[in-house]
């Protein structure tokens, strides 16, 4: 893979958003099932009221996992160095989770360019599901 | 306050142990990731697409290693201790996760057998915002391949929060 044009981006860049659109209980079915992570929080309804919920939330990661695609679409897998997510609100049936980041750092030794970005996900009234950041390291050599 | 004093568990800080074990990252197990997280990308699912972007055979999401949650990754003399042998006594219903962290060496790629070594980095509390005391963890699993060669290492911060006032 050519990452010509993944060298010359500035502080301030940013790629659109990565829009996931009605994340349901479905979703959290399907997450809890493929990783593993069956906590009843988020897919057990009379659960999650029992622990004083008004119903069941997603799980954090499965918004980390979101926050990573983007990443990962945005310098290609390979050069994701580090991944740094912070929950910092549920997610709540039916929301819209938006993903969207910016360059803070450009730094540039020998052969590699190396980028710091700030990520943040929200849901569909602009609450703060997510903030995070990532270490992006492009070896610049053919 | 967990079931277990602060200096019961800082007594816990700085040890591992081997948790996750033969994780065999499956072609299929990464499809259904990949689909979980509603990532339609090529990458995930095709050895071509995955060989023209220059991998060794098709990578697995990101925070894939999260599958290390299934009994079938967990060392079989561990799968009946409560939390793998780091059962730090927090109350569950109050115990949220706060922070992940991923630090990568190479993409985990399907055909790799990845051994986890966890490690209790840290212990503390804090004042909670509405008092009461907040507890926090701080575990790292080291993730080796078949090789030893080290391939990425997570980090995530369990806390235990206050316990609540009667809620307004």
């Amino acid at each position: 893979m050519t990452s010509e044009h993944l060298e010359s981006l500035s502080v301030g860049d940013s790629a659109p958003p990565l829009v996931v659109s009605d994340v349901d209980r479905i979703d959290f079915v399907k997450y809890a099932g493929a990783s593993g992570d069956f906590n009843p929080m988020h897919v057990v309804e009379p659960a999650a009221i029992d622990a004083g919920r008004e119903s069941v939330f997603g799980p954090g990661m499965l918004t980390a996992a979101f926050v990573s695609s983007y990443v990962a679409d945005w310098f290609g897998l390979e050069n994701v160095a580090r991944l740094r997510t912070r929950f910092e609100a549920l997610l709540w049936p039916g929301d819209t989770v938006r993903v969207s980041g910016e360059i803070v750092e450009r730094s540039v030794e020998d052969d590699r360019t190396s980028y710091e970005v700030d990520l943040v996900a929200e849901n569909g009234d602009g609450d703060v599901l997510i903030s995070g950041d990532a270490t992006i390291e492009i070896d610049d050599r053919p | 306050m967990p079931e277990k004093s602060l200096e019961e568990l800082r007594e816990m800080v700085g040890t591992s142990k081997v948790t996750v074990e033969d994780l065999h990252v499956e072609a299929g197990k990464v499809e259904e990731f990949a689909r979980s997280i509603r990532d339609d990308s090529e990458l995930y699912r095709s050895e071509e697409a995955a060989a023209e972007r220059g991998f060794d055979g098709i990578p697995a999401p990101l925070t894939f290693t999260r599958v290390h949650m299934f009994p079938r990754y967990c060392p079989p003399e561990r799968r009946d201790e409560k939390r793998r042998g780091f059962d730090l006594g927090f109350d569950r219903g109050r115990t949220v996760h706060g922070e992940q962290e991923y630090e990568y060496e190479r993409p985990v790629t399907v055909g790799d057998t990845l051994t986890g070594t966890q490690t209790l980095v840290d212990v503390y509390q804090k004042e909670g915002g509405r008092g009461g005391q907040m507890t926090f963890a701080e575990l790292e699993i080291e993730y080796r391949n078949q090789d030893d060669e080290l391939v990425l290492t997570e980090r995530r911060t369990r806390i235990e929060t206050a316990e609540s006032e009667e809620d307004d």
